[in-house]
């Protein structure tokens, strides 16, 4: 193995890589689109149902419900609630007329004007129905004996969940390493249909200096960005090893698909149609992830459920090594028994 | 030109097309898309708290519980299912409700229930689905709401969702990512491997070659836009219409791709293209993504003119006379693109640039 040798081939396919413009375009685009859509995406949960209430009489009852995920706030007119409606201040506002209270005591039942923005769905109106219900039925003292056993199961956020970017970027970081799938697997078809890596041969470099040089530039193309998007959008800042080491091996992982993809690709139009099916079935396990029950148990027989899985836990959570220590064992060895596959693959294609 | 000769080409392009890696994703890239889109705004943004019941005894519960809007409910057939479910977050909450649970309610007797809580929920949604379980229950022991509510919307400006501000992309998406590449692929494929001049020493000529690829992209762009409609089911009350419209689209998207097929040399530059050009098709789709911009920057770009008659039938449920406007646009839009097709086919025979 030549050190120097194996420096100039990565150079060289990186200069390759960049001399096309799809791919440049894709990497450069690639990255600042998935910083876009990061960045668009809600960076905070409203996890509490705002409403406004404007209440003559207090009615003790009312404050008693004001618990977690709810949140009443007393306004001083009818008018002033109806504003802060249209201006999105509060979910809903409630109007309670001045004999609410004695309707209730008396057992009729009092009506209550209830605003809504145009905008509130469905299902918010119809939440705000039912709490204003359950408001009634607590003034009216009217009780039910059931007796609740609840178990939390999973990591308890007690009751703040993830925003949205931070449930998306285990994605992102994801789709960036296994969009290089088409840049490595283009690397390699060039090199088998023009036939250079013969031209290669001849010269001091061996097989396992030009294997190891397209790994390192694949690597560090996959990997780079990744590890790029993550630093960028704060990916990094809990647990950083152990995220760069998924990453990595996610990388590596990329590489093995390319190795595969580029011995059996013809073109460049070969390379994309044998490249965006792998990749899609590599992303589903990160759509479990983003979209929580979107898919079954059987991702976990996908090597990218264990890269995602740790990138999430590690970047969202803080796992550190002894918790992830086993998903990042059984991807190891998904790169193993890949890369294997994708060397042996490449070395029948080029004999 | 000869019929008989476009249609056995047509045979051929129809026979071959599908083993054709953009015939195949310019279909599975929309429908992909859409599903993405579906679950994005299906499960990222939904408001909608989803609650997992194991109901052993057949309670009434879980049958009121479906007509509430204000949930998601998802029957479980066993306790292991329902944890799972809950675990990996398809549901915020689950209970399992014991046999004899409402006649235990209506008679007043202390019940029991187990609930499951994902720890991923967010406190508003396990607010609202405990509030609503006991609404619902206390319906079973046959409370009365002790309050009359009356629901008023205020202000006039209904907001979009964001799914209905995505279909024009994805329309428009679906209906130039075949009707474009197709053509334009297929015509730089034959000139690469020089296939077209070994065609042209046949009585074929370069027009029955063109238009036969012409076909074949206005046919996948159609497909596949009707396909996008019926998925996310937008055909509105003028399916006919609707169609007619994609068809117009499909040939504005067949023509740019012809364009692009004489113009461009290879593959890559035609990728190259798509990246930089794809803001001027797509535009008036991101403007109709954000009301705020004005919505007449949108009327710069051809493409406004098929996708606002689709949005004006699919979502507001309009008629020929409201898009009649558009619709004349757009047709001259059409045969200006054919004009210049016809053109360049003309420039490019004379350069022999074909040969």
């Amino acid at each position: 193995m030549n050190p120097r040798l194996i420096g100039s081939l990565v150079q060289k396919d990186l200069s390759i890589f960049f001399r096309n413009r799809f791919f440049a375009i894709i990497t450069v685009l690639g990255i600042i689109a998935y910083l876009v859509v990061y960045f668009a995406m809600p960076g905070a949960v409203d996890d509490t149902l705002e409403i406004g209430i404007y209440s003559p009489v207090s009615i003790p009852a009312f404050a008693k419900l004001d618990e977690e995920g709810l949140e009443f706030v007393v306004v001083s007119s009818e008018e002033q609630l109806r504003q802060a409606v249209i201006d999105g201040e509060f979910i809903a506002g409630i109007s309670l007329p001045p004999d609410t209270l004695t309707h209730l005591i008396a057992g009729k039942r009092p009506g209550v004007n209830v605003f809504f923005g145009a905008d509130a769905p469905p299902e918010i109106k119809d939440a705000v129905v039912v709490v204003i219900q359950e408001l009634g039925y607590a003034a009216t003292g009217q009780t039910l004996d059931i007796d609740v056993s609840e178990e939390v199961l999973g990591l308890d956020l007690g009751g703040t969940p993830l925003p949205p970017r931070d449930r998306l970027r285990p994605l992102l970081a994801v789709m960036l390493i296994m969009v290089e799938t088409m840049g490595l697997a283009t690397l390699i078809s060039a090199e088998i249909e023009r036939r250079t890596i013969n031209a290669l041969l001849v010269t001091p470099a061996t097989v396992a200096d030009v294997f190891i040089a397209k790994g390192i530039a694949g690597i560090s193309l996959a990997f780079g960005q990744a590890a790029l998007f993550m630093a960028i959008v704060g990916g990094l800042s809990q647990q950083p090893l152990v995220v760069l080491t998924a990453l990595l091996l996610g990388a590596i992982l990329v590489i093995a698909a390319g190795f595969i993809i580029g011995a059996v690709a013809k073109d460049m139009l070969s390379v994309l149609a044998w490249s965006l099916p792998v990749i899609i079935i590599l992303i589903i396990p990160s759509l479990a992830i983003a979209f929580p029950g979107s898919v079954t148990g059987w991702v976990e027989a996908l090597p990218t459920h264990y890269l995602v899985d740790t990138v999430h836990r590690a970047s969202n959570f803080g796992s550190g090594w002894g918790d992830v220590w086993q998903n990042l064992l059984i991807l190891a060895g998904f790169d193993l028994a890949l890369a294997w596959t994708g060397v042996a693959v490449l070395r029948r294609r080029m004999r | 030109m000869s019929l008989r000769r476009i249609g056995v080409l047509l045979g051929k392009e129809l026979f071959t097309g599908p083993k054709n890696f953009i015939f195949v994703w310019a279909i599975v890239a929309p429908v992909a898309i859409s599903f993405v889109v579906s679950l994005i705004f299906g499960t990222l943004f939904s408001e909608q708290p989803r609650l997992g019941i194991v109901d052993e005894g057949g309670s009434q519960l879980t049958t009121i519980g479906r007509e509430t809007a204000a949930i998601t409910l998802r029957e479980y057939g066993s306790v292991t299912d329902l944890r799972q479910a809950v675990e990996s977050g398809s549901v915020d909450m689950g209970i399992i409700l014991p046999a004899g649970f409402d006649a235990a309610v209506r008679q007043r007797e202390e019940t029991s229930v187990t609930a499951f809580i994902w720890g991923e929920s967010s406190s508003r949604s396990r607010t609202i689905l405990g509030v609503t379980i006991v609404n619902l229950v206390r319906e079973i022991a046959g409370q009365e709401p002790p309050i009359e509510v009356d629901s008023i919307t205020l202000g006039e400006e209904v907001t979009i969702p964001w799914n209905e501000r995505l279909l024009p992309f994805i329309v428009l998406m679906a209906v130039f990512l075949g009707g474009l590449f197709l053509p334009a692929t297929s015509i730089i494929n034959e000139k690469e491997k020089r296939t077209l001049t070994a065609l042209l020493i046949t009585p074929t000529t370069p027009e029955d070659v063109f238009l036969t690829k012409g076909i074949v992209g206005i046919v996948l762009s159609l497909f596949s836009g009707v396909v996008i409609l019926l998925l996310n089911q937008a055909f509105g009350a003028q399916p006919l219409l609707l169609v007619m419209v994609l068809a117009l689209g499909a040939v504005m998207a067949a023509g740019m791709g012809l364009l692009m097929g004489i113009a461009l040399k290879d593959v890559t530059t035609l990728f190259a293209v798509w990246k930089l050009g794809g803001i001027l098709l797509f535009g008036p789709a991101f403007i109709y993504m954000f009301p705020k911009i004005p919505q007449w920057i949108g009327r710069l770009f051809p493409t406004y003119y098929i996708l606002q008659p689709i949005v004006e039938i699919s979502q507001r449920g309009a008629g020929l006379e409201a898009i009649a406007t558009n619709i004349t646009i757009l047709i001259v839009l059409d045969l200006l693109l054919l004009g210049a097709v016809a053109l360049s086919l003309r420039r490019a025979k004379r350069v022999a640039a074909l040969g």
